[in-house]
């Protein structure tokens, strides 16, 4: 079989794969982590743990605990509303930073789906706008108009979170299975009712950029090395199969048509899996304030919390983008390989997604579990 | 095309788990709970229990309070709060009670809790309750910890009289560890965190450690 020292390389492309992914999300945990912070300590309270994630957590803490007091504080003083806001929002920008799947999610997907810095902007703002929608519905419904109990809610809120870890695995396993199918096809001769079928679903948002990259790398083929590099031949022998299967240079569905005009469907679902999980902070906010008379006020710092947490996911969003940029760029250098490389990249990024997902399911992530008392 | 594809899975499952574990690291409370404790000693020394009154922070107490009926408004008696403490010691032992003891380094279990209520005091809930060891010991060293391993609650030991011995025999010596004074801690953080590996334990390094040595 022609196709069995393909499938060595094509482990050695997924592990390289699964390594860059990693870095890229890696990466941003590690600078954060590791960056000398132990020297001059933000306050001499708080030396728990050292480095940048102790002083997070210290921070989160700490904006975290004066909410309380200033919704109180809030109920005579309606100043101490601007102060509970800015808190909100220096809260959500720090909560982001350090917990929380939603930007390992997000970022996820958008390296695997080749999407835009400004889509992730819009994709991490969107996911956590519907976060605080979700916890402002939870709590009304829940506490103002049932009156139930926090186990009530509680078991709500752990209902809901399963739902959306299982959300987030069938959006990873889909994820997987489009650019699996993508990946796959670039590294050996498939046979074509898979590849036609998997090409021809609607809504398979990868797939615009896969043909794009199909696109690239074939021309490459032709244009630069007619067939005669080794690197190339795998590249060249696929094509002609792709050739001959789809008379000639039909490549499948224009990218356009995929993405439809605005785009805006292919996101949904990492909009909707991510953010259906309200935060368990926000909750605690909000029936705290709607026991103090101010549920309005706990909306608006629900609301700001998600514009802090937005902002973070955002930068972590485009850096991941950017890193992806990078490295096409770099390999896009070395010809043919690239955009299998690029391939691999995706696929990992994909497959991440749904080991999230699977972690968050069965409780491997166990810190992200809501605890009800 | 189905070995092909767990073959291509396989070392993405391993370096995905690499990655849960680091992110998993960076969890961060949502509850505190100040807590003093008792450990109660039976006539001929051995250690029979532990009794905790946990206070939770004012946030936390409003959103368990949420839902309970009361006569008077912003009043709650002991009565009226049975079931919520039945629900909260029901839902600790998912948890193991948060409360981990070691006689002479061997792990001792706990029974299920007894003596629970709760008490409003302040704007904020009060647990008590007493978790009677397995077997009753009486160890020359026991070590008792109060944290949670995934750091969603914050355990801190009452700044006055966090424990207390009662009944022990008078040669006992305690020792408190806060999680504040060990330099240990960060250097754990450091490991655990680009270690990977096991993360569950994070908790730890912010746990509450006392000691009584008996002679």
């Amino acid at each position: 079989m022609r196709s069995r020292p393909r499938f060595a390389r094509a482990l050695t492309i997924s592990v390289a794969a699964a390594v860059v992914v990693l870095a890229l999300d890696g990466v941003v945990h590690v600078l954060m982590a590791q960056t000398p912070f132990g020297g001059p300590r933000p306050s001499p309270a708080e030396p728990q743990v050292g480095g940048i994630v102790g002083w997070l957590l210290s921070k989160q803490s700490e904006f975290y605990r004066e909410m309380s007091a200033t919704i109180r504080a809030a109920k005579s003083d309606g100043s101490a509303v601007w102060t509970l806001l800015a808190i909100s929002f220096a809260y959500g920008i720090f909560h982001a930073a350090g917990p929380g799947h939603g930007k390992a999610v997000i970022s996820s997907y958008l390296v695997a789906n080749q999407e835009t810095a400004r889509r992730g902007i819009v994709l991490s703002f969107a996911s956590a706008l519907m976060q605080s929608l979700v916890a402002v519905v939870i709590v009304g419904i829940c506490a103002l108009l049932l009156n139930a109990t926090a186990k009530t809610m509680c078991g709500a809120e752990k209902v809901i979170e399963i739902a959306s870890y299982g959300l987030i695995a069938a959006f990873g396993a889909r994820l997987v299975w489009t650019k699996g199918g993508g990946f796959m096809r670039a590294l050996q001769s498939s046979p074509p009712v898979p590849a036609l079928a998997l090409a021809g679903h609607p809504d398979h948002a990868g797939h615009g950029h896969d043909h794009d990259n199909h696109g690239h790398s074939h021309s490459h083929a032709h244009v630069a090395h007619p067939g005669h590099e080794h690197r190339h031949d795998d590249h060249g022998h696929d094509h002609d199969h792709v050739h001959d299967e789809h008379c000639g240079h039909s490549h499948g569905p224009a990218p356009s048509e995929l993405a439809g005009p605005g785009g805006w469907r292919r996101g949904f679902g990492a909009i909707f899996a991510v953010g259906v999980r309200p935060c368990s902070g926000a909750i605690l906010v909000l029936v705290f304030a709607l026991a103090q008379g101010m549920f309005w006020a706990g909306i608006a710092a629900t609301f700001v919390m998600g514009l802090g947490t937005a902002i973070t996911v955002a930068t972590i969003a485009v850096i991941a983008v950017s890193a992806k940029d990078l490295a096409r760029r770099l390999s896009g250098a070395s010809e043919g390989g690239g955009a299998l490389i690029m391939r691999g990249v995706e696929f990992g990024a994909a497959g991440l997604v749904l080991l999230f997902g699977v972690g968050l399911l069965f409780g491997y992530i166990a810190a992200e579990r809501v605890t009800c008392l | 095309m189905n070995t092909l594809m767990r073959r291509l899975l396989h070392p993405l499952l391993l370096a995905g788990a690499l990655a849960l574990g680091t992110g998993a690291a960076q969890a961060h409370p949502h509850v505190w709970i100040t807590t003093t404790s008792e450990l109660v000693y039976a006539p001929d020394g051995s250690i029979t229990g532990v009794r905790h009154a946990w206070t939770f922070d004012d946030m936390f107490s409003t959103y368990a309070l949420q839902g309970i009926e009361t006569k008077t408004k912003g009043v709650y008696s002991r009565e009226e709060l049975s079931s919520l403490a039945q629900t909260n010691v029901e839902s600790l032992k998912e948890f193991a009670y948060f409360t981990f003891a070691k006689a002479d380094g061997r792990k001792e279990k706990f029974q299920e809790p007894v003596d629970y209520f709760l008490e409003y005091k302040d704007a904020s809930l009060t647990l008590h309750f007493t978790l009677p060891l397995k077997t009753p010991v009486k160890p020359r060293q026991l070590a008792l910890e109060v944290f949670d391993p995934t750091y969603f609650i914050d355990f801190k030991l009452a700044d006055k009289d966090p424990i207390k011995l009662v009944g022990a025999p008078a040669a006992c010596e305690m020792k408190i560890q806060r999680p504040n004074d060990g330099t240990a801690n960060a250097q754990k953080l450091g490991e655990q965190n680009f270690m990977g590996g096991d993360n569950s334990n994070y908790g730890a390094m912010f746990a509450n450690k006392i000691t009584v040595d008996c002679p």
